[in-house]
């Protein structure tokens, strides 16, 4: 008979096991490489979150020095919205792994929950906003220290509010997210939701100074909520209002146990053992004929079925479809500043020649992720790559074609666009802009062939991780757009100081052929280097 | 002039300081059902997946159908059949689409294709779900449809990964027939499987390898012989005993847990 160990041996036991799970996973290659990235973009934002500190501190202190009723709730609300979205940005749309696992050990129910909430602590964005609020903290001691003892209550119960609302997103979300079809719909609205943060700036510039009296009308109503119910606690504690500022960090309170008990609710089901997976539906239907496939002129059979395949594959993608709408809806939200009655639309705008070129170049941007991580959705499929009578270059061939007709179909149909809302864009536009954009497609291609061979992540269908995406190949492609960019904006220079546009032609001209050269040689090699990363490739897709 | 369909010399893998498999000598004939034997992490999977051309060898030569392996891979893939370790599936196509895909991998003309694929889906009752994708499929359906894309271009050599793990009773009558029915027609088939009463039923020739080692190989009457011989008894020996008695399995399934009550 052994005895079930108590909560703190289970909770460094997890926490050993954690620490083993890196460790291990750090004997790989691609696992130091994945560590060395996620260095590099931590320390980056690092950078940022240290840098906001003073910002916030400074803000803070600015709003008790000299009374300012919109400072302090506006940065709460900015923690608040950054603690409750960046997760989900970070982590991604999709389930999210959690103590659910351990479950079939003799876990106790304490040990299981304060795991579900350490998860949410030790979150880098949850450190960043403690970390702001923290300069908060310091701000207002050193306007006021008599203000800091109202501040350190309110901001303590407004983090761990924080957390809860968190980590209740998130029970909740993983809750939905284990069906396959809900994931899929959930994936499309979170993308939704990415867009319309690209909104935000033209809608302003048009409607902001409309909408300005109902803002300010809304902003009143803000100290019913969390954020303002902290900033006015810290304020009204500060003037005096002793009572006033109790009855807002009761208010607080009552939304801590609020979002305590829906947190509870499941993390009690999921300690049940609660199986939300997804019941397969048992649907038969009268038998039909099998139709024959894709016959493509000049494409050999198996490179026809490679594309259908891959056609058939993008089309029941959810998210990865409405990817390709995303640029048209830029462009009509973007030209909605070039008609604003004041002209306050920013200049590039009111030509199409200005924005045929940038458009295409957002094009380029949103889906040159597709061309770094090639093999991603086919998982366990690439097993019958390598065994199929096929030429590894051939099905690197047919991924590579159904990338430039992705591009090129949006290019064409984003020229569409811009020529109807913008206007005209002059030929030289056209034509320079078109060889710029082959060059593009042709270097990202066979630099993301070489990263989908060595850099392969699995990806699902409808979740959206940022973590299913190797770091290397998130850095490679920074990296090539980055010269790419600089590439361009030299060309353009030239041909600014010169005055002569002709010389922008020659130069993409020059690196059309350069780029034309080094994809044929990446393509030359894909068969030696498919079958020397084959191990790498099943082992990785096929888990 | 031989007559072999597999066959491999002094074949190695290594995974790092780990041998997986070394100098395996394996003859498999035209025509043979051959099962290929082991107790878990013994090779089977390292060696299927180097004679499909998924896995490189460290070194040693394959040859399917006297056709070398690394200097003819596309010829030799386009006259064998495989069903991988765990499926390998496009689990979001159709099934209509995956054997239609398949055909046409293999080289079928878009019109045989579709036509096999259609008696395929026919053949193990898969037809009633034409729109459902692959990923809704039970493991069962699965396993029948990785079959049929394995078999839609009727290779010479089909290899078989635990091709009867988690088929229910019907469905593995009729994969069985048809595997019977492509030894009569002269196809070889070469299968790991775990179920070793299986293997005796369906296979003519068994090879057995433990610790990357090939430690056996022959008919089972072979075997049988030489296990009778060892043992002095008179007795016929099942598969499983030959099995325990080659890689010394008794001795682990006597032993006790000194605590287990």
């Amino acid at each position: 008979m052994t005895l079930t160990p108590g909560r703190q041996e289970q909770l460094r036991l997890v926490a050993w096991l954690r620490w083993r799970l890196f460790v291990n996973g750090l004997r790989t290659r691609r696992g130091k490489a994945d560590l060395a990235s996620k260095i590099i973009l931590g320390v980056a934002l690092g950078v940022v979150v240290l840098g906001v500190g003073p910002l916030v501190g400074g803000g803070s202190w600015y709003a008790i020095h000299k009374p300012q009723p919109y400072v302090l709730p506006g940065e709460l609300w900015a923690i608040f919205v950054v603690w409750l979205m960046l997760p989900i940005f970070v982590s991604g749309f999709g389930a999210e792994s959690n103590p659910g696992s351990l479950l079939r050990f003799p876990l106790r129910y304490s040990a299981f929950a304060v795991l579900a909430l350490a998860h949410g602590a030790f979150d880098p964005v949850g450190v960043a906003a403690i970390y702001w609020l923290f300069a908060m903290l310091v701000g207002i001691a050193i306007a006021s220290p008599g203000a800091a003892l109202w501040a350190i209550p309110a901001l303590a119960a407004f983090a761990l509010f924080n957390l809860l609302v968190n980590r209740v997103i998130f029970a909740w979300l993983s809750h939905w997210l284990a069906k396959r079809r809900t994931r899929e719909v959930l994936g499309l609205i979170f993308l939704l939701v990415m867009f319309s943060f690209q909104l935000c700036g033209p809608l302003s510039q048009r409607y902001g100074k409309t909408a300005m009296p109902v803002v300010l009308r809304l902003v009143a109503f803000g100290r019913f909520f969390p954020p303002g119910m902290a900033a006015s606690m810290i304020t009204t504690g500060h003037a005096g209002g002793v009572s006033r500022a109790a009855l807002y960090f009761g208010g607080l309170a009552v939304f801590c146990l609020l979002f305590s008990w829906a947190l509870s609710i499941r993390l009690r089901a999921e300690y049940r053992g609660e199986n939300v997976s997804e019941a397969r539906v048992e649907k038969t239907a009268a038998p039909t004929a099998v139709r024959a496939g894709f016959s493509v002129a000049g494409l050999s059979p198996a490179v026809a079925a490679l594309l259908e395949k891959d056609v058939k594959y993008l089309i029941r993608n959810t998210t990865m479809f409405f990817t390709l709408a995303v640029p048209f809806i830029l462009v009509v939200v973007m030209s909605l500043n070039k008609g604003s009655e004041h002209g306050s639309g920013p200049a590039f705008m009111r030509s199409g020649s200005t924005v045929f070129p940038l458009s295409v170049g957002y094009v380029m941007l949103v889906l040159v992720g597709f061309a770094y991580n090639v093999f991603g959705y086919d998982g366990a499929g690439v097993s019958v790559l390598f065994a199929a009578p096929v030429r590894f270059r051939d099905v690197v061939v047919a991924k590579n074609l159904l990338h430039a007709l992705m591009v090129s179909v949006e290019v064409m149909l984003i020229g569409v666009l811009d020529w109807v809302v913008v206007g005209p864009v002059r030929g030289p536009i056209v034509f320079l802009t078109l060889l710029a954009a082959a060059g593009f497609i042709l270097v990202n291609l066979a630099v993301g062939d070489l990263t989908s061979l060595y850099f392969p992540r699995k990806l699902n269908f409808g979740q959206m991780r940022r973590q299913q995406t190797s770091g290397v190949s998130i850095l490679v492609s920074l990296g090539t757009q980055a010269v790419l960019a600089g590439l361009a904006f030299g060309f353009y220079l030239i041909s600014d100081v010169t005055g002569n546009l002709s010389w922008c032609g020659i130069g993409f001209l020059v690196f059309d052929v350069l780029a034309l050269v080094l994809y044929r040689r990446v393509l030359a090699a894909i068969d030696g280097l498919a079958l020397k990363r084959r191990d790498a490739l099943v082992n990785e897709l096929c888990r | 002039m031989n007559n072999l369909a597999i066959e491999t010399e002094g074949l190695t893998r290594r995974f790092g300081e780990l041998e997986a498999v070394r100098d395996v000598n394996l003859r498999v004939e035209a025509g043979q059902f051959f099962g290929f034997l082991g107790p878990n992490g013994a090779g089977k999977s390292t060696i299927i997946k180097m004679l499909t051309g998924l896995l490189e060898p460290t070194a040693g030569r394959i040859r399917i159908l006297g056709l070398d392996l690394a200097a003819e891979p596309i010829a030799v893939k386009s006259q064998i059949g495989v069903v991988p370790e765990g499926l390998a599936l496009f689990d979001r196509l159709t099934g209509p689409e995956y054997l239609n895909f398949a055909g046409r991998m293999y080289g079928l003309d878009r019109a045989t294709a579709a036509e096999r694929a259609q008696e395929l889906l026919d053949f193990m009752s898969l037809a009633d779900r034409p729109k459902t994708l692959i990923v809704d499929y039970s493991h069962g359906m699965k396993k029948k449809l990785a079959m049929a894309a394995a078999v839609i271009h009727s290779p010479k050599v089909l290899f078989l990964d635990e091709p009867f793990e988690g088929v229910d009773a019907i469905a593995a009558g009729a994969l069985k027939a048809m595997l019977n029915r492509m030894i009569a027609r002269g196809a070889t088939i070469f299968l790991t499987s775990h179920v070793l009463e299986i293997v005796e039923r369906l296979c003519s020739h068994v090879a057995i390898i433990s610790r990357g080692d090939l430690v056996a190989q022959g008919s089972i009457d072979e075997l049988r012989s030489g296990v009778a011989a060892r043992q002095d008894g008179g007795q016929k020996a099942s598969l499983e005993q030959i099995f325990l008695d080659i890689v010394g399995g008794e001795r682990v399934a006597a032993r006790e847990l000194s605590w287990l009550e």
